[in-house]
């Protein structure tokens, strides 16, 4: 492999994010006419679709797989994959429900099950930066490994009787938004300046979009990528504790395929999975058309079976739009 | 964020502290839908209750199903569609992607509230995840019945089979058929789930109790996977050439566990009970293959879970359990439990009344 010169990698590395900026506020424009498009559709065909209840109905079902997404599009715009999500959720959410009911305080039960993702993130970040394992075989691996713990520390069982003080906690509405929809809104802004205005935000693009040419430019490539997977293990943990505090229970098999739904969210929202291309506001998007989807069909009564296909069908269009408005790179 | 989340907590307790004023309280204990005192047999239903109401106006009942990829939920459903025609009301069914989609079935569960029903009947892929849903519902005055198998803790109706008798009447097969004894195993449902849990001690335990010249030499989760099954029961077979009997806590996997008995050649050996009732299940039964089934009737079922929501809809006060029918159905009573749904409601019926 022929080294480029390291001019070349100095502008990879600092261009990357107003490049993105530009090309991605249009790329943005379009998922979000997109997610237009299909409550027009369904608004159109169900009365109650329009509903306040509703939408806030479906913010309120798309804040966890958004929360799981925005740490997984850090992880893809970094040339990788963080399959382990699902997993990871369900050992944050085991740990902090059974911290929880032992009656120990609701803040150091958050931050405990806060910390557990962060680690078991790091953890993947660790085998692929500095053990040079791809991304998909390491959180493949993890996946399971992560999944059995959980499993292992329950005895399969659920964790129930979480304490309604730490339950209310996001149950509650500010104005008319749920707190777990709040935390989503406050999470894309800080992920959105994060990747946009901050140096680890600028390695973040530089590694996923030239890895060599970072490298020579002085990026902290191994720590650039443990930074993304310890992001996305903590964000999977806070979604599975907002998931714990609505359902009341921790469960073992929570997180069963949340890395394909924070996938095509990504996806929709413009992320690529070659890296270096992606952002926040498009993941958000996306899982907001997903949940609008899964919304809109049920109030119309269409099948589970039919469901499955439309969610397909949404994924590949929005694929091909992507190819036909950005052309071949 | 660290100091919006502190905030939102802080924010969160003192509403929390306002509200807990208003909340009622909340005394319903957890439901143990096997073990829980307050119930009351499907058969008793007319005649402690006098016949089904008519339901006043139009009422549209929800139905949120685990997953129709697996026939047991489509014939729950069938049993919804019996049952509302007959009532005169409509049904409508949706379910999750499959048996692991908690979050996407829960979405479902709420957006059925959105859309105003007027009963929903729920079968929740595990324990907790439909529990937003059920507190919404309840919170918009629709009664809730909680139908097979998985058991909401907080469920104030619940509607099924005494999940730990499938597991006892399997082992009563064996104690009566197979009495000199010898090597069994289990093959699991998914682990942690209330009915493969239930389904395994009633087996367990009953052979424990009753069998003792019976030794379960394995005892391992089959997922409800024929796959699985299939790989499980080759490898303890292997390990065990001189086992006598399997069961599974489903048919799928029953079927799986029949084919690597063929493939071991030991069909005449090795007797194989599964559950539900299936309808590959039954075709295997009456070619010689399964040995037997546990049927839990889900037509039947659904049918009488439509009408308990009715009766509480129309202000009907049930005990918090209604048990449905179960039996072991082998080569030899096949035909009194298939075919016909009313000949096979009304040998239900006199069961119920032998017991």
């Amino acid at each position: 492999m022929t080294t480029p010169p390291s001019s070349a990698g100095a502008q990879t590395a600092s261009e990357a994010p107003s490049r993105f900026r530009l090309r991605l506020t249009v790329r943005d424009l379009g998922t979000l006419i997109g997610l237009v498009v299909i409550c027009a559709v369904f608004a159109m065909l169900s009365d109650v679709f329009l509903t306040e209840r509703n939408l806030v109905n479906i913010l309120q079902q798309s804040s966890i797989n958004s929360c799981v997404a925005i740490g997984m599009t850090m992880v893809i715009i970094s040339g990788g994959i963080d399959l382990s999500v699902g997993p990871v959720a369900a050992c944050a959410a085991v740990l902090a429900a059974s911290l929880l009911v032992s009656g120990f305080p609701v803040l150091l039960s958050i931050c405990a099950g806060l910390a557990v993702g962060a680690i078991c993130g790091a953890f993947n970040g660790v085998l692929i930066a500095y053990a040079g394992l791809q991304p998909f075989i390491v959180t493949l691996g993890t996946l399971s490994i992560f999944r059995a713990l959980a499993l292992i520390y329950t005895g399969g069982n659920p964790i129930l009787g979480v304490p309604t003080e730490f339950r209310r906690l996001f149950a509650s509405e500010i104005w008319i938004f749920p707190v777990p929809v709040v935390v989503v809104a406050v999470l894309v802004v800080v992920g959105s300046v994060l990747l946009a205005r901050t140096p680890l935000g600028e390695y973040i693009f530089a590694v996923g979009g030239n890895e060599e040419a970072a490298r020579i430019s002085g990026v902290p490539i191994a720590r650039t990528k443990i930074a993304a997977y310890a992001m996305s293990g903590f964000l999977a943990a806070l979604a599975a504790i907002i998931l714990v505090a609505r359902l009341g229970a921790a469960e073992p098999t929570l997180g069963n395929l949340w890395e394909l739904e924070a996938i095509a969210a990504s996806a929709i929202g413009g992320a690529s999975l070659m890296g270096g291309k992606g952002s926040i506001v498009g993941t958000i998007l996306g899982a907001i058309v997903l949940g609008a989807m899964r919304n809109g069909l049920t109030l119309l009564n269409v099948q589970a079976f039919y469901q499955l296909l439309a969610t397909g069908v949404i994924i590949i269009l929005a694929m091909l739009i992507d190819r036909l408005t950005r052309g071949r790179e | 964020m660290k100091v919006k989340f502190v905030k939102s907590a802080i924010m969160g307790v003192s509403l929390a502290s306002l509200l807990a004023l208003a909340a009622h309280a909340d005394a319903l204990k957890p439901l143990n839908s096997d073990t829980e005192p307050d119930r009351i047999d499907w058969s008793q239903l007319d005649a402690k209750f006098g016949p089904l109401p008519k339901a006043e106006g139009k009422l549209k009942v929800g139905a949120v199903a685990k997953a129709l990829n697996n026939e047991y939920w489509r014939s729950l459903g069938q049993g919804y569609a019996n049952e509302a025609k007959a009532a005169g009301v409509t049904v409508d069914l949706q379910a999750g992607q499959g048996e692991a989609d908690q979050l996407g079935q829960l979405a479902i569960a709420e957006n059925m509230i959105t859309k105003g029903y007027n009963i929903l009947l729920v079968s929740p892929q595990t324990d907790a995840n439909l529990t937003p849903a059920v507190e919404a519902a309840e919170k918009a005055g629709v009664p809730v019945v909680n139908v097979n198998d998985a058991v909401i803790p907080g469920a104030k109706n619940y509607v099924g089979n005494v999940q730990k008798d499938n597991g006892v009447r399997a082992a009563r097969w064996f104690i009566k058929n197979r009495p000199a004894g010898g090597k069994v195993a289990v093959v699991e449902g998914m682990a942690g789930v209330y009915a493969a849990v239930q389904r395994t001690a009633g087996f367990k335990e009953t052979l424990a109790k009753e069998g003792p010249g019976f030794t379960v030499v394995a005892s391992v989760p089959g997922n409800w996977d024929r796959q699985l099954s299939y790989d499980v029961a080759t490898n303890i077979i292997q390990k065990n050439p001189d086992i006598v009997g399997f069961y599974a806590n489903n048919d799928g996997m029953a079927l799986g566990i029949v084919e690597a008995v063929k493939a071991a050649g030991k069909l005449k050996d090795i007797a194989v009970i599964g559950t539900d009732g299936i309808s590959d299940a039954y075709k295997s039964i009456k070619d010689g293959e399964l040995i037997a089934t546990v049927d839990s009737f889900p037509v039947l079922t659904g049918e009488v879970a439509l009408e308990t929501a009715l009766r509480l809809k129309a202000g009907q006060k049930l005990p918090r359990v209604v048990a449905t029918p179960q039996a072991l159905v082998t080569k030899d009573n096949v035909d009194r439990y298939t075919g016909d749904e009313a000949k096979v409601r009304k040998n239900l019926m006199e069961d119920a009344a032998a017991k």
